[in-house]
C-alpha cells in the first residue's frame, strides 16, 4: 500500500553491489512479471493451504487420543465424513499436486522480486518496515513448508525435528505473512495489470521485449539499467509452466494410479507392482513397523473390549461371519492413493457382537509394539458406515503381512495411516 | 486519516492486518517451539532457508546464467542464432535442475535404506530416470535448435 503522502526520502546511503538498483540487469523483472506469477501462484497456494488444514481435520483430532496437540491448538471445525469414499484421496492428492505445481512458480517469483531484498532506503516508513518483517515470515514460512513437505513425501528426514507439528505451525506463520503481503501488494498488482494488461506482455516477441517501466509512485523491481533481452516473457513463463505441469503430472500419477501411475516418473509412489492381489503400494512394511512374527501367527486373536466385557475371536471365526466386499482407497497423507477390493467383517457387526453402545467411538490398537500411529480412534459414524470393514482379504486373497495380515481396518475417506494394520484389539469407550 | 497515512505510510487496515499477522506468527512460533523436542533446529531451518535461497542458491544460479550468457552472446548485438542457442541450453538446464531440486533425495538415494525399509521399494531407479529425462531434454532441445538454425541465420 504505497502512497504519495509520505515523508521525504532519507539521505542517500552509499550504494554498492546488489544495493545499487543498476546491479539488477534483467529486462524481464518488474511489477507485471511479479504480479503475473503471483496470480498463478495464489490459487495453487489457497488450495494447498485449505487441503492441508482439511487433512488435519481428517484425522478427527476431536475423538479418542487422535489429537496431536493440546485442546484449542488443533484447528478443525467438523467431524470428518465417511463419504464420498475418495474424499481424502482427493483433498490430500490436491494438497500434494498443488504444492508440487507451485514450486517452479514460487522460485520464479522469488527471482522476480529478489532486488527488493536489497532495496534502498531499507526502510521508508513504519508500514514499510512492518511489510519487510512480514516478508521474512512469508519467505521463511514458504521455503520451510515447501522444503519439509517435499522431503517428507520422499521419506527423507534430515531436519531433525518432528515433521507434523513443524509443518503445521509453520503453515500459520506462512499464512500470516502471506495475508499481510497480499494486503500490501494488491495495489501494485492492480496498477501493473491496468498499465500493461494481464496477458498483453506475453505477445511480445524478442524484438519487442522491452524492459518493464516503473509504475508511477510505486517502489518495484523494474530495472533502471536493463541489459538487452535474451528471452521473451512468454518463453520464461512457458518454461515455468512446463516445469509446473510436469510436477503436477507426477503428483496426479501417484493419486489416480492404474496406468497413470507411470506419470509419476520421479515421484516416490510411481512404481507399478506385479499383477498379484497384494501387489500395490505399502505405506509402511511389517519390517519397518517392527511387527513381531509370533503376534501375527496362528496364536493371533482379535479382542473386542467394552468396559469389563471381552470377546475374543480367532481369524477362522471372523472368516465364518458375514463377509462384505468394498472397493475403497488407501489414501496417504504423502499424496498417493490406491483403490482395492477389500473383504472382511463390518465394523458395525463387530460393535454389535461386542455389545457396544450404538454410535460409540472405538479405539483400534495394533500389535505393533511402538509408534504414535499403532492406535487410532474412529468416530461413531465411521464405525457405523456400511463399507467400514475389518478386512481379512484383499482382491480375493488373504492380506499379505505388509498389508496388515491377519486383519486391518479399512474405512471410507479415512486417512491411510488411520486404517490400522495388524489389528489386535478394538476398544469401545 | 491523512495524518495517519503520513505518519504510518499506509492505511489503518494495513496496520491492523500487520499486527494480526505478527500476533498469529508469534502464537504459532511459541506453540511449535514448545511442542518440538529440538526447537533450535526449527529456527535454524526457518532462517537457514531464507539465507540459503536468497544469498546462496539464487546468486549461484544467476551467476551460472550470466557466465553462460556471456560465453554464448558476446558483444552488443549477438546474432539471433546465438541467443537461440543460449535458450536451447538454459531451458533444459532449468527443467532438469528443477527436477533434481525437488526429487534429489530419491535421485541421489539420500535415505535409500529408510525408503526401502518403509515402502518395500528401492530408490535405485531414480538416478537412471532423472538422467534419462535430462538426456531427453538436452537432445530434444539440441535437435530443435538444429531444425531452427537455418531460419535463424537468415536476416530478419
Amino acid at each position: 500500500m504505497d502512497d504519495d503522502v509520505r515523508r521525504p526520502p532519507s539521505p542517500p546511503v552509499p550504494e554498492v553491489g546488489p544495493f545499487r538498483r543498476g546491479f539488477w540487469k534483467s529486462p524481464l523483472r518488474g511489477p507485471w512479471l511479479a504480479s503475473f506469477l503471483s496470480s498463478a501462484l495464489l490459487p495453487l497456494i489457497v488450495v494447498c493451504t485449505l487441503t492441508g488444514f482439511l487433512s488435519h481435520a481428517a484425522y478427527n483430532p476431536g475423538v479418542g487420543s487422535n489429537a496431536l496437540f493440546d485442546e484449542g491448538v488443533d484447528l478443525y471445525f467438523f467431524e470428518w465424513p465417511t463419504g464420498p469414499t475418495w474424499l481424502y484421496a482427493l483433498t490430500q492428492g490436491l494438497h500434494i499436486i498443488t504444492g508440487l505445481a507451485a514450486i517452479p512458480i514460487l522460485l520464479a517469483k522469488l527471482w522476480a522480486v529478489i532486488p527488493q531484498l536489497f532495496e534502498r532506503p531499507a526502510v521508508r516508513s513504519v508500514a514499510h518496515a512492518l511489510e519487510r518483517l512480514g516478508l521474512a515470515l512469508l519467505v521463511g514460512g514458504t521455503l520451510f513448508v515447501f522444503a519439509t513437505g517435499v522431503l517428507n513425501i520422499q521419506i527423507y528426514y534430515p531436519f531433525g525435528f518432528s515433521f507434523v507439528p513443524a509443518h503445521y505451525f509453520a503453515a500459520f506463520i506462512f499464512l500470516a505473512g502471506l495475508t499481510l503481503h497480499v494486503v500490501s501488494k494488491v495495489g501494485v498488482m492492480r496498477a501493473a495489470f491496468r498499465e500493461r494488461g494481464v496477458v498483453r506482455p506475453l505477445r511480445d516477441d524478442l524484438a519487442h521485449t522491452e524492459p518493464e517501466p516503473e509504475l508511477e509512485g510505486r517502489h518495484t523491481t523494474a530495472p533502471v539499467a536493463a541489459a538487452p533481452p535474451t528471452m521473451t516473457r512468454r518463453l520464461l513463463l512457458g518454461t515455468v509452466g512446463v516445469g509446473s505441469a510436469a510436477l503436477a503430472a507426477m503428483g496426479i500419477g501417484q493419486v489416480v494410479g492404474g496406468p497413470l501411475r507411470r506419470l509419476a516418473l520421479l515421484a516416490p509412489r510411481g512404481e507399478n507392482f506385479g499383477d498379484g492381489p497384494n501387489d500395490f503400494q505399502v505405506n509402511k512394511t511389517a519390517k519397518a513397523a517392527g511387527i513381531p512374527m509370533e503376534k501375527v501367527g496362528a496364536d493371533w486373536r482379535l479382542t473386542l473390549e467394552v468396559g469389563e466385557k471381552r470377546t475374543v475371536l480367532t481369524r477362522d471365526e471372523l472368516l465364518g461371519m458375514e463377509q462384505v466386499t468394498a472397493d475403497l482407497p488407501i489414501a496417504c497423507v504423502e499424496g498417493w492413493s490406491t483403490t482395492q477390493a477389500w473383504t472382511g467383517v463390518r465394523l458395525s457387526e463387530l460393535a454389535r457382537m461386542a455389545g457396544a453402545e450404538e454410535g460409540a467411538e472405538m479405539q483400534v490398537r495394533s500389535v505393533q509394539p511402538a509408534g504414535v500411529l499403532r492406535q487410532a480412534t474412529l468416530t461413531g459414524d465411521q464405525v457405523a458406515a456400511k463399507d467400514s470393514l475389518l478386512a481379512l482379504k484383499v482382491n480375493g486373497a488373504d492380506l499379505s503381512l505388509d498389508h496388515g495380515f491377519p486383519a486391518r481396518i479399512i474405512v471410507p475417506a479415512l486417512p491411510g495411516v488411520h486404517n490400522t494394520k495388524w489389528v489386535g484389539k478394538m476398544v469401545w469407550a | 486519516m491523512r495524518r495517519f497515512r503520513y505518519e504510518y505510510g499506509a492505511s489503518p487496515v494495513h496496520l491492523l492486518v500487520a499486527l494480526t499477522s505478527f500476533a498469529v506468527s508469534a502464537w504459532a512460533l511459541a506453540q511449535v517451539l514448545d511442542v518440538l523436542s529440538t526447537p533450535g533446529r526449527f529456527l535454524i531451518w526457518f532462517l537457514g532457508a531464507i539465507v540459503l535461497h536468497d544469498l546462496l542458491f539464487l546468486p549461484l544460479y544467476s551467476l551460472l546464467g550470466r557466465v553462460a550468457a556471456g560465453a554464448l552472446t558476446r558483444g552488443d548485438h549477438p546474432s539471433r542464432l546465438r541467443i537461440a542457442a543460449l535458450n536451447h541450453l538454459r531451458i533444459p538446464v532449468m527443467l532438469s535442475g528443477l527436477m533434481l531440486l525437488v526429487w534429489y533425495p530419491l535421485v541421489l538415494s539420500k535415505a535409500a535404506a529408510g525408503f526401502e525399509n518403509t515402502t518395500g521399494m528401492s530408490t535405485d531407479v531414480y538416478m537412471e530416470r532423472w538422467l534419462l529425462l535430462t538426456a531427453v531434454l538436452f537432445v530434444g532441445s539440441a535437435l530443435l535448435l538444429a531444425v531452427r538454425a537455418r531460419g535463424l541465420r537468415e536476416p530478419r
